[in-house]
């Protein structure tokens, strides 16, 4: 499915703030993956994702996305395999439109935008449907701005509309830190619902270790732009709170937000 | 001569000029409030639309025609903008500013190295006219309700909310594989089109294009814009977009009103700018100093 | 709503009615509309209203209007003069004029300061009239250096050399001096170029002028006009036009923009008295340049005034 091979990423390069982010990493995900993202401030998680996602291009290494060579593609050329929820609920929707221009803008994810209408009759009773699903009564909100909404009215709307043109690849980047507990369960269990129903590979990079032993198959730790833990199956059901915190203290990691999540 | 008859009469010139600021206004709204893009190029735009609207009338084409290619080559001045944006990765404000100061050279080539070219109403068919100002309201209004719906039509279709959600938000529009720079160079180029047209307006409406005609445009079309949600109350709630577009044109009408109402008074015409200053710092107020009272009701009560 | 109505109507018929004349003889309302805040214009302007003044002393009332700088104001202007009904438009520089041509075919339009009628009304076979309800007087000034270089033969018989100081960037300035030049050579003068860019070094770049000429000359040249200061020169100037030569010249050849507004004035008269159609009266396109000298400046250099000469005020 994902294949990412010696990839390398220096910000600033050649000056006092140069961070190597990535550091010759290489991953292969396999089709129906979830993969939970764990590590320190700065260990690289989201740069890994904004790395596939195409926010930059790497310096150096291969990023092949179901046998597509997308090294080189631009970020709004990779979106159509794409399904992306981000850390600020602001950023995956366009505030001043409507919920349900939102989703049509979803809908045609990597599609030619053209001269037709922007959401079709049929589309429509689709929308309702799947916003049903969210059971936050958005559907009966079908006009409203999404700029009304809360934060985590506003992630699950994300996370509808980067699964609703089924992405090869769901990225998910600590979608539910900027939410209360409450709220970051429900956004956590819709997630995992939607990922299991559609079948779909997904990253899910996370500051909770909980979470991260709890969702997904999968789970890689990563330290100084490399992977240091790759584990999955019954070996990561295994895995315990004090296993990730051991390892982290080996490597010097251990940092409060870790500690106490 | 302070009457208030005179003021009346003087109402229609006022409307008709005030109606063609208002379609520029439209132009700026399409980058002002949807794009999110402070562009300055229209200051240069309008001008050109001027200049190529009165040299392809003097040259025999018909108005309706120089008026449609004044909006196409507005369209290029648009195009420069965004692709100064976009390709060279130059500011927004100074993509705007670059460009026009090159159409300042540009206006000059087009008017035959002339910084003023007469279009004569005796002589030519005009769609409008100062000397008509009753059909010009009427000329004007049927552009403005045209533009108003093809605007409606364009932004309802898939490419036009592509272009809302870039000017919304740049992040979520990649995320769903929209080119924002496609979006922002194809919104400049339209923005910068309705400047134009409506600058060819305003040459046949006053019978002459000017090199520095759009000097300052952009304060009248921020004004016209401003005081229309203002009046309209269109920040308050969430509104139909006609209205939106509505209410701009309309902006551009109150706005001429005073300014007829600051000549009526006979206000020294040296304080001309500071009135217009005044006029819209006025209703760029008026929105907060309501929340403003609304605080200090809700507070006693 | 009925009774604003009511009012509105009221007003109407007011102004039906217009101002009456008080013993028999009308009153004219003129409408001034000038482009721009500027010493030229404001000098025409000054000149037409005091021809009519002259001529007609209190039966006429003004309406000044200027559109500081923006062309579009112009028409919102004569928008507010027509609806107004004036008995004539005075039209101060080109936009000024097209605006007005373009609100009234009816109402008679004098400008001035206006270079060519016919290109500033888009008439393309020019025979001195325009055949509409326009007229004027034009600003076209033609041979002001040459007269210029033998106002310096005349004033300073005994000078040699000549300096000419202005600014290197504008374009303007440098092709005067290059005509000028030419002319000082027929007249066996010897000239050299002072030039500066900067607007700070003008004190400098005087001071070697003077130190080296009998006679400066300062041409039209904006930074002189605005920067430059008569104690900077000990040697008299001669000026480009009429405002340097306020500033800090003894003289100049200058088209009088006071003159050319006062001419207006009085075609103005011509329409409104004497019945005079602006159609059929040509306009004043030949231009006779003035002497004019700064009394101060030539008494401190004691320079003599011919008689034909006027003050700059």
């Amino acid at each position: 499915m994902l294949q990412i091979k010696n990839i390398s990423k220096t910000f600033n390069p050649n000056s006092i703030n140069e961070k190597r982010a990535l550091n010759n990493l290489s991953l292969t995900l396999n089709d129906g993956d979830f993969v939970t993202i764990i590590g320190g401030n700065g260990a690289g998680k989201s740069t890994l994702l904004n790395a596939i996602a195409g926010t930059w291009f790497v310096d150096s290494g291969q990023i092949i996305l179901d046998e597509v060579d997308v090294t080189n593609l631009a970020e709004h050329q990779r979106a159509k395999f794409l399904g992306r929820v981000f850390q600020d609920p602001m950023m995956g929707t366009a505030a001043n439109m409507q919920i349900e221009e939102n989703l049509a803008l979803a809908n045609r994810r990597g599609a030619k935008r053209g001269l037709s209408w922007q959401i079709k009759p049929e589309e429509k009773q689709h929308f309702i449907e799947m916003l049903k699903l969210l059971n936050l009564g958005l559907e009966n909100r079908l006009t409203s701005k999404v700029g009304l909404l809360s934060g985590g009215q506003r992630q699950a709307l994300t996370l509808l509309m980067a699964t609703l043109q089924k992405p090869k690849l769901l990225l998910l980047d600590e979608h539910t830190a900027a939410l209360d507990p409450k709220t970051a369960k429900i956004v956590l269990d819709l997630t995992e619902e939607l990922i299991k129903k559609n079948s779909l590979t997904a990253f899910m990079v996370t500051h909770n270790m909980r979470d991260a032993l709890k969702y997904g198959n999968r789970l890689i730790m990563m330290n100084e732009g490399k992977i240091i833990l790759d584990v999955s199956g019954k070996e990561k059901e295994k895995l315990t709170i004090n296993d990730l915190l051991e390892l982290f203290n080996e490597n010097g990691e251990l940092n409060d937000s870790i500690v106490l999540s | 001569m302070l009457t208030f008859s005179s003021l009346l009469r003087a109402l229609p010139g006022n409307v008709a000029q005030g109606m063609i600021w208002g379609i520029m206004a439209l132009g700026l709204y399409v980058t002002y409030k949807i794009l999110n893009f402070s562009d300055l190029t229209v200051d240069g735009s309008f001008s050109t639309g001027a200049a190529v609207g009165v040299m392809l009338i003097i040259n025999g084409v018909p108005a309706l025609l120089a008026v449609i290619i004044a909006f196409l080559v507005g369209c290029i001045a648009g195009l420069i903008t965004g692709l100064l944006h976009t390709v060279l990765k130059i500011a927004p404000i100074l993509s705007g500013i670059l460009t026009q100061i090159a159409l300042y050279s540009i206006n000059l080539h087009i008017l035959g190295n002339k910084a003023n070219q007469a279009v004569n109403v005796n002589e030519y068919h005009l769609l409008l006219s100062l000397r008509d100002t009753n059909k010009s309201i009427l000329v004007a209004l049927l552009f403005a309700i045209a533009l108003m719906l093809i605007l409606y039509w364009f932004f309802g279709t898939e490419l036009g909310s592509a272009i809302r959600a870039t000017g919304s938000n740049e992040q979520m529009a990649k995320a769903q594989g929209i080119n924002i720079n496609l979006m922002k160079v194809t919104a400049l180029a339209l923005s910068n089109g309705i400047v134009a047209l409506g600058g060819a307006l305003l040459a046949q409406y006053q019978g002459f294009a000017d090199v520095s005609v759009g000097r300052g445009a952009i304060v009248i079309g921020l004004a016209a814009i401003i005081i229309g949600t203002v009046v309209v109350g269109a920040n308050k709630k969430e509104h139909n977009f006609l209205l939106l577009l509505g209410s701009a044109v309309i902006g551009g009408v109150i706005y001429y009103i005073f300014i007829g109402i600051v000549l009526w008074l006979k206000l020294p015409t040296n304080d001309m700018k500071l009135f217009t200053a005044i006029i819209v710092a006025i209703f760029l107020s008026l929105p907060h100093l309501k929340i403003k009272k609304k605080e200090k009701k809700d507070a006693t009560n | 709503m009925k009774k604003l109505f009511l009012i509105l109507l009221a007003c109407l018929m007011l102004a039906a009615c217009g101002s009456k004349n008080e013993d028999g003889e009308k009153t004219y309302n003129v409408g001034v509309l000038q482009l721009v805040q500027h010493a030229a214009l404001d000098s025409a302007t000054q000149g037409f209203k005091d021809a009519l003044k002259d001529k007609l002393g209190d039966r006429v009332v003004f309406d000044e209007q200027n559109a500081s700088g923006d062309p579009t104001n112009c028409s919102i202007i004569s928008n507010q003069f027509v609806a107004n009904n004036v008995d004539l438009i005075f039209a101060n520089a080109t936009p000024a004029l097209q605006a007005a041509a373009t609100a009234t075919g009816d109402i008679p339009i004098v400008a001035t300061s206006v270079t060519s009628f016919a290109a500033a009304l888009g008439i393309n076979d020019w025979n001195g009239t325009t055949g509409i309800n326009v007229t004027g007087t034009s600003d076209l000034a033609v041979g002001a250096l040459k007269k210029q270089a033998e106002q310096i033969v005349e004033l300073f018989p005994e000078a040699k050399k000549v300096a000419i100081i202005f600014s290197s960037a504008e374009a303007n300035s440098v092709a005067q001096a290059e005509e000028i030049e030419v002319y000082l050579e027929e007249l066996g003068l010897q000239s050299a170029r002072y030039t500066f860019s900067d607007s700070n070094d003008i004190a400098q770049v005087a001071f070697n002028a003077c130190e080296w000429a009998d006679v400066v000359f300062a041409p039209t040249d904006n930074a002189i006009a605005s920067y430059a200061s008569a104690d900077q020169f000990s040697k008299p100037v001669i000026a480009g036009e009429e405002g340097i030569c306020k500033r800090i010249g003894v003289a100049t050849v200058s088209l009088s923009y006071y003159q050319i507004g006062y001419k207006a004035g009085e075609m103005a008269y011509d329409i409104l008295e004497n019945g005079k159609d602006p159609a059929t009266l040509p306009v004043l396109e030949e231009n006779e340049m003035s002497k004019m000298y700064n009394a101060a400046l030539c008494e401190k250099f004691n320079v003599e005034v011919p008689a034909d000469y006027i003050e700059v005020k």
